[in-house]
């Protein structure tokens, strides 16, 4: 048997009915550098969580050593010797290497004192032993990223960690802090050690893995030796075959420009690259234009800069003629924005308000009388877009109560409800059934055919495929593909320029914005 | 009100009910250990406030203040601000009030009076504002900007009371009576029971209905309740970093002006002394509802009385009276903001 065995597991979340796993089998040699790769929304965080005791499975049974064994939370991992290095880092600024290294388990000075001296000496032989360089007694809001990367493991290490799991270690490291990474695991390696790497970077896998699993839709769809494989299969297994969506797009010739970004540009301090580099991007009338992208690649800041929550360092937006750049929520939605965000139970929806209070939000204006709230209109308006949507909820009831998809169409119910000629979907169907997605194409493809404009941001390729006019794909915040949808386009292509494979951009975007803005 | 909400709400108050059942049986045992004649003390403990007319009527006097401070945290926390201001406030309103109403002797009470409680109104609402006008401009902590500036308020109020406002004609740390005019109706003498705890009960449901038919309140609660919503919606988030802090502060601005008309007549050093601390208190028992203000602070007054009257009645000393109290209280609001934290707890999951 395998070192490692995770054999059928399957995780349902209750609260948004994601079934994030589906009868999963993962399978893991000692010694090897195994990669977990897939697109976001694959399951492999999921996977990775259950394996660590962050989550507990439905179903389904893991095999260390040999041994069944029931992950109750991380200190049970721990205890096996499972270590788990998160993406975001979980490490107190204020305290030393040391400190940060034996908190929760720091060694006692008669019983109830830290002992400051043995700490830093164990953390001391750990780092040496490890072959790192860093001084145990620096605070660790002295250290760069790469370095705090490295206290995670040897904090990791610390607990004896024979397993390794890695969660997209090198997205937020520099090209020279990466190499030094990949050092420090092959070093690792050499000790004997297993280490999962979760990622998307196919690099990555090529350079760094004996193995590779590939995950897509929460199910294992490859597992291959890194050695048979190259990139493009890769790719192709991550974003998988073509399936056709079963909605009607007409020829249609778009209308005027509704949305306009110029240049925009976001720059966050600490950050080496941009989140946004130099995005133009125009909708028009009766188009629909699809952004692709892999997660942290720019789509996120794209929906935070239409809707108002984010404004960018540089370059201009335009809705409807008008100069948005610096508008908020409010005025945005004045001058006709409508938006259905990506994160629909936190941003889109209040959990612990009426159905009622969650429809009225952006419309409340139109009920007031002398600054009171006229129940009567409100409970008929919401009647209204319940019965026209088919939502099955009452207009009391919790919003935290209603199903997943439930929650979307209350939430698309509100937005359409505006009849502004421009609407943002983000991620509009991550999570939902194929009845509740259908739904939300048939609507799109509605608003397309009453001549709006509207921008769908999704990692899923076959909606981008299926619903966009025009498709453009993002990449380290920057717009590396556009393409016009036409039955040449294939996902493969698209995985590609996702994936960095392909990239239009070069040297043209710094040149002249206004140049490749034509298809 | 449809059957999950009842269900849940009468889940929370039978919870609340054995909370306090506990609470009264810990309190009981405390006095068996304690006292010589526990049977009196007991008896004093829990039917004292209800013996004397007397009794009766200051345990409903003392939860007007509370009702008035209680409303003030309720609407800050429902709109996730947090004003831990509340002594300084109160303070402050009581002393502007006083202040007033000594400067206009010859006044009519009602148009004095009045100008007293808007003043005081006013004096709150500016002191808390400005921690929510710093939060909002600056970012800054309000739960440690409106503590910290009620702590300095607190001090200068001191000086103006024992200093330039001191009666020198009474050996009290006072300010001089306020005029016959300006003191409110008392309906239920002996006791110092008057006429405003109809006009808290009032205020209570009528903050009720700001709360969840106004259109601030509506705005102040989507606030409160998921401040990414309310901003994805276009609501001024910003804005409501500041209003529910000066609302709050207008109630406790409030509470010290009632205070004096209504019970003390004068700008006594400390007059308001404790009226922030347990507002919040209160608030927390009611959770957040601004109705149920009304007997949550009824029951903090009764647990007020009742130690009092076993003091005077019986060996309860001061110490175990307040120990006594401060249990019932401690399981009370841990039950209450085990409440809160739970129904977060889901939401987040």
């Amino acid at each position: 048997m395998a070192y490692l065995q995770m054999h059928g597991i399957t995780k349902l979340y209750q609260t948004s009915g994601v079934l994030a796993n589906n009868a999963v089998d993962l399978s893991i040699e000692e010694n090897e550098v195994h990669a977990v790769i897939g697109e976001n929304g694959a399951g492999k965080s999921t996977l990775m969580k259950l394996l660590y005791g962050l989550e507990h499975p439905d179903a389904g049974e893991t095999f260390f050593r040999g041994e069944r064994v029931e992950i109750k939370d991380p200190f049970a991992a721990n205890r096996l010797g499972i270590g788990m290095v998160h993406q975001h880092f979980k490490l107190v600024p204020d305290f030393t290497v040391a400190e940060n290294v034996v908190l929760g388990t720091e060694p006692r000075k008669r019983g109830i004192f830290i002992d400051r001296q043995s700490a830093i000496g164990h953390v001391a032989k750990v780092i040496e032993d490890h072959g790192f360089s860093i001084d145990p007694k620096r605070k660790v809001k002295e250290l760069t990223v790469g370095q705090m990367q490295q206290v995670e493991i040897i904090k990791m290490l610390y607990k004896n960690a024979e397993l390794l799991i890695l969660d997209e270690p090198t997205s937020v490291l520099t090209e020279q802090e990466i190499e030094r990474l990949f050092e420090t695991l092959r070093n690792l390696l050499s000790r004997g050690k297993t280490i999962i790497l979760i990622t998307h970077k196919l690099e990555e896998v090529m350079d760094m893995s004996d193995r590779v699993t590939v995950m897509r839709g929460g199910k294992v769809v490859a597992v291959k030796r890194t050695v048979d494989v190259d990139k493009r299969e890769l790719s192709r297994l991550m974003v998988g075959k073509d399936i056709l969506l079963q909605v009607d797009r007409p020829a249609k010739e778009p209308g005027e420009t509704i949305l306009e970004m110029q240049g925009v540009t976001i720059c966050c301090r600490g950050q080496q690259r941009p989140l946004l580099d130099g995005v133009d991007l125009k909708v028009r009338a009766g188009e629909i234009v699809g952004i692709a992208g892999v997660g942290g690649n720019g789509l996120a800041e794209i929906e935070d800069v239409i809707g108002g929550l984010r404004h960018p360092g540089s370059g201009k937006m335009f809705l409807n003629g008008e100069d948005v750049t610096r508008y908020g929520a409010e005025q945005l939605r004045e001058a006709g924005l409508a938006y259905v965000p990506a994160d629909r139970l936190n941003r889109g929806a209040s959990l612990q308000s009426s159905v009622r209070e969650n429809c009225i939000v952006t419309k409340h204006h139109d009920f007031l009388k002398a600054g009171v709230l006229l129940q009567r209109g409100i409970r008929e308006f919401t009647r209204q877009l319940i019965d026209h949507f088919s939502i099955s909820a009452g207009e009391g009831m919790r919003a935290g109560n209603l199903s997943g998809g439930n929650i979307q169409k209350m939430i698309l119910a509100r937005e359409l409800s505006a009849e502004s000629n421009f609407i943002l979907f983000s991620e509009p169907t991550w999570g939902l059934d194929i009845a509740s997605s259908q739904f939300v194409y048939e609507q799109m493809m509605d608003l397309r055919k009453r001549d709006a404009a509207v921008l769908l941001i999704s990692s899923n390729l076959d909606e981008i495929l299926g619903l966009a006019d025009t498709i453009l794909v993002m990449y380290r915040g920057r717009v590396v593909g556009r393409l016009a949808n036409t039955e040449d386009v294939t996902k493969d292509i698209i995985g590609e320029y996702m994936l960095g494979i392909r990239d239009d951009s070069q040297g043209v975007a710094v040149a002249s914005p206004s140049g490749v803005r034509g298809e | 009100m449809n059957r999950q909400r009842v269900a849940s709400l009468m889940s929370s108050v039978t919870g609340l009910f054995l909370t306090i059942a506990i609470a009264f049986a810990i309190v009981v045992l405390m006095i068996l250990i304690l006292s010589d004649e526990p049977g009196r003390a007991i008896y004093y403990f829990f039917i004292g406030p209800f013996t004397r007319a007397y009794y009766l009527g200051n345990m409903l006097n003392q939860s007007i203040g509370l009702m008035f401070t209680g409303l003030g945290i309720a609407v800050a926390f429902k709109s996730s601000t947090f004003n831990l201001g509340g002594e300084g406030q109160a303070y402050s309103g009581a002393i502007v009030a006083t202040v007033i109403m000594l400067a206009l002797p010859n006044m009519p009470g009602f148009v004095g009076g009045t100008a007293a409680i808007v003043a005081a109104i006013l004096m709150g609402a500016f002191i808390a504002g400005l921690s929510g006008f710093f939060g909002m401009k600056w970012g800054t902590d309000q739960l440690i900007s409106s503590f910290l500036l009620s702590a300095a308020v607190i001090l200068i109020i001191n000086y103006l009371v024992t200093g330039p406002l001191d009666d020198p004609t009474n050996s009290m740390l006072t300010t001089p009576r306020i005029g016959q005019q300006y003191q409110l109706l008392r309906i239920f003498k002996p006791s110092k029971l008057d006429i405003s705890i109809v006009f808290a009960a009032i205020l209570a449901i009528g903050t009720y209905f700001f709360m969840q038919r106004s259109h601030w309140g509506y705005e102040m609660r989507m606030c409160g309740l998921n401040r990414e919503f309310a901003k994805y919606a276009g609501i001024n988030v910003e804005k409501y970093l500041m209003v529910p802090m000066a609302i709050s502060g207008g109630f406790h601005g409030l509470a010290g002006a009632i205070v004096v008309m209504g019970t003390h007549y004068r700008g006594l050093k400390g007059v308001t002394a404790g009226l922030g601390w347990n507002g919040i208190a209160v608030a927390l028992i009611a959770k957040n509802n601004p109705i149920a203000v009304i007997p949550a602070a009824l029951f903090f007054a009764y647990l007020d009385a009742g130690a009092r009257a076993a003091m005077l009645h019986s060996d309860v000393t001061f110490e175990l009276a307040s120990i006594a109290r401060a249990m019932i209280f401690f399981l009370v609001t841990a039950q209450a903001l085990y409440g809160l934290f739970n129904s977060k707890k889901k939401v987040t999951k």
